[in-house]
């Protein structure tokens, strides 16, 4: 990044692609997410991506918005993004 | 010796309307590096021509298996074979490969369609010489083994394929080359190019094909070894050894599971950057390790591996998406079935407290099991397996 740019907030959100978050539709909220992302034009702001099992499976599907946790199912993932990502973007 | 071995795929379809083929191959193995395969083609069709052809290709690949001249087997085939009550004789022809410590191939020929080679992507001719044994003409040939030699046997029913139908005189020999050669280069197994020709010959037949249609596809290669680490060892004290173990084998290296995967990062002091397209909606991401060939996600991976190479070993239909997907599953498959030839497994016996809730379908006996089928059928394709667990 060039000096003269403002250094800006990034928000991170990972999705836990792993085994047993996979069969629980990480690939559903992934999806979502993108496209509620690209949808309001967040995707300089909010950078999403993927990790393999955090050892919480029995919480999947399992993502982390800057280190906190957060338990989704493809359900509530577009209430996730309103309330934690919309909100503060 | 050499470092070559071959590649041996085979696939029939029967007589529209037949439910035995007619067709029938054997394939033996002489220790290491030589084999003998046996192509035999019964007359008539059904009941009559298969035990024809078992009989014929049996009696061939066990005498000359067990050293005996070929006047020999000839002798005894013609002294044995039932003598059909229609025709008055007894006739079964046949093509016979017969690959010497993989340095030489020998054909023998009687009445099947010509063997062909592909030699750097071209047909050669194999150089031939006549015999006349009991009034039966055989070809015989010798030639030396090439690195990326295809030999290509069939039955008659290829070069009979759409007959009167869609082209007057079948699918000449000729045609047949310059169809396959086009297939030289892309790297498909033995048994996916048997599997294109014989698709393309039911086509021509308009899929009731008018004979017993075989093909056996022979490849030389160089051996090629692979390496594939599944999941994390028991004893967590033993993560060090079993990676030094599996990164100081030859060959390309595969990762699969998401705990495996970052131990292995670990392990190597490099980033796993995990990717988050859905290539194939079953199949999770791929991911990235630096220094390793390809990174997967564990049990549904392998799982799918697993039902694309129990397809592979009997109809070979999914060869059409394993070949060119870019999901985990295909890339593993594509790795393991096409490039491998000796296959390394490093199985780590961890059970992953996760996977052993009951609403899953994954748990640590169905990955037990899902290696050993997987070793299995890699072992009838004729890879070398070893499995080493942790």
């Amino acid at each position: 990044m060039s000096c003269f740019e403002r250094m800006e907030y990034i928000m991170k959100i990972t999705v836990c692609i792993g085994s047993s978050c996979h069969l629980k539709g990480s690939r559903h909220v992934v999806e979502k997410l993108q496209a509620l992302i690209a949808e309001n034009n967040l995707s300089d702001k909010v950078e999403l991506g993927g990790t393999f099992c955090t050892g919480n499976c029995q919480h999947g599907v399992c993502v982390t918005l800057d280190d906190k946790f957060f338990s989704l199912t493809p359900e509530t993932t577009e209430e996730f993004f309103n309330t934690e990502v919309l909100a503060k973007a | 010796m050499n470092n070559l071995c071959a590649d041996i795929g085979y696939s029939s379809v029967n007589k529209h309307g037949e439910q035995l083929c007619g067709d029938h191959i054997d394939v033996i193995e002489q220790g290491d590096n030589s084999t003998v395969i046996v192509l035999a083609d019964g007359m008539g069709s059904g009941v009559k021509a298969s035990i024809l052809s078992t009989l014929t290709s049996k009696i061939i690949s066990t005498m000359v298996d067990a050293g005996l001249s070929l006047e020999e087997c000839v002798h005894t085939i013609a002294a044995t074979l039932p003598v059909c009550s229609v025709r008055g004789v007894a006739y079964s022809t046949f093509t016979i490969l017969r690959l010497i410590d993989n340095e030489e191939a020998e054909v023998i020929q009687y009445d099947n369609p010509q063997v062909i080679l592909l030699r750097d992507g071209t047909n050669v001719e194999l150089p031939k010489t006549e015999q006349n044994i009991d009034g039966k003409l055989i070809y015989r040939s010798k030639i030396k083994l090439q690195e990326n030699d295809i030999f290509i046997l069939m039955s008659d029913g290829c070069i009979h394929a759409g007959i009167g139908s869609s082209l007057n005189f079948g699918w000449q020999r000729e045609d047949i080359i310059s169809y396959m050669e086009a297939f030289y280069d892309v790297g498909f197994t033995a048994k996916t190019l048997s599997t294109i020709l014989l698709d393309e010959c039911c086509r021509l037949y308009g899929n009731s094909p008018g004979d017993d249609t075989t093909v056996c596809t022979v490849r030389i290669r160089r051996r090629e070894p692979m390496n594939l680490l599944f999941g994390p060892p028991s004893n967590r004290d033993d993560v060090d050894k079993m990676m030094s173990l599996f990164f100081s084998k030859e060959g390309k290296h595969i990762v699969c599971g998401g705990t495996t995967s970052t131990l292995a990062a670990a392990y190597l002091k490099k980033p796993l950057k995990p990717k988050l397209e859905f290539v194939d909606p079953e199949i999770p991401p791929i991911a990235e390790i630096q220094g390793v060939d390809l990174v997967t996600e564990g049990v549904i991976t392998i799982n799918k591996v697993l039902y694309y190479a129990k397809d592979y070993l009997k109809d070979n239909k999914t060869y059409t998406h394993w070949t060119n997907k870019r999901d985990g599953a295909s890339l593993i498959c594509r790795l393991l079935f096409e490039e491998a030839t000796d296959i390394n497994f490093y199985v780590g016996r961890a059970v992953n407290p996760a996977h052993q809730n009951p609403d899953l379908p994954i748990n640590f006996n169905i990955k037990m099991q899902l290696v050993t089928e997987l070793s299995d059928c890699l072992k009838k394709m004729g890879k070398r397996i070893k499995v080493s667990y942790f």
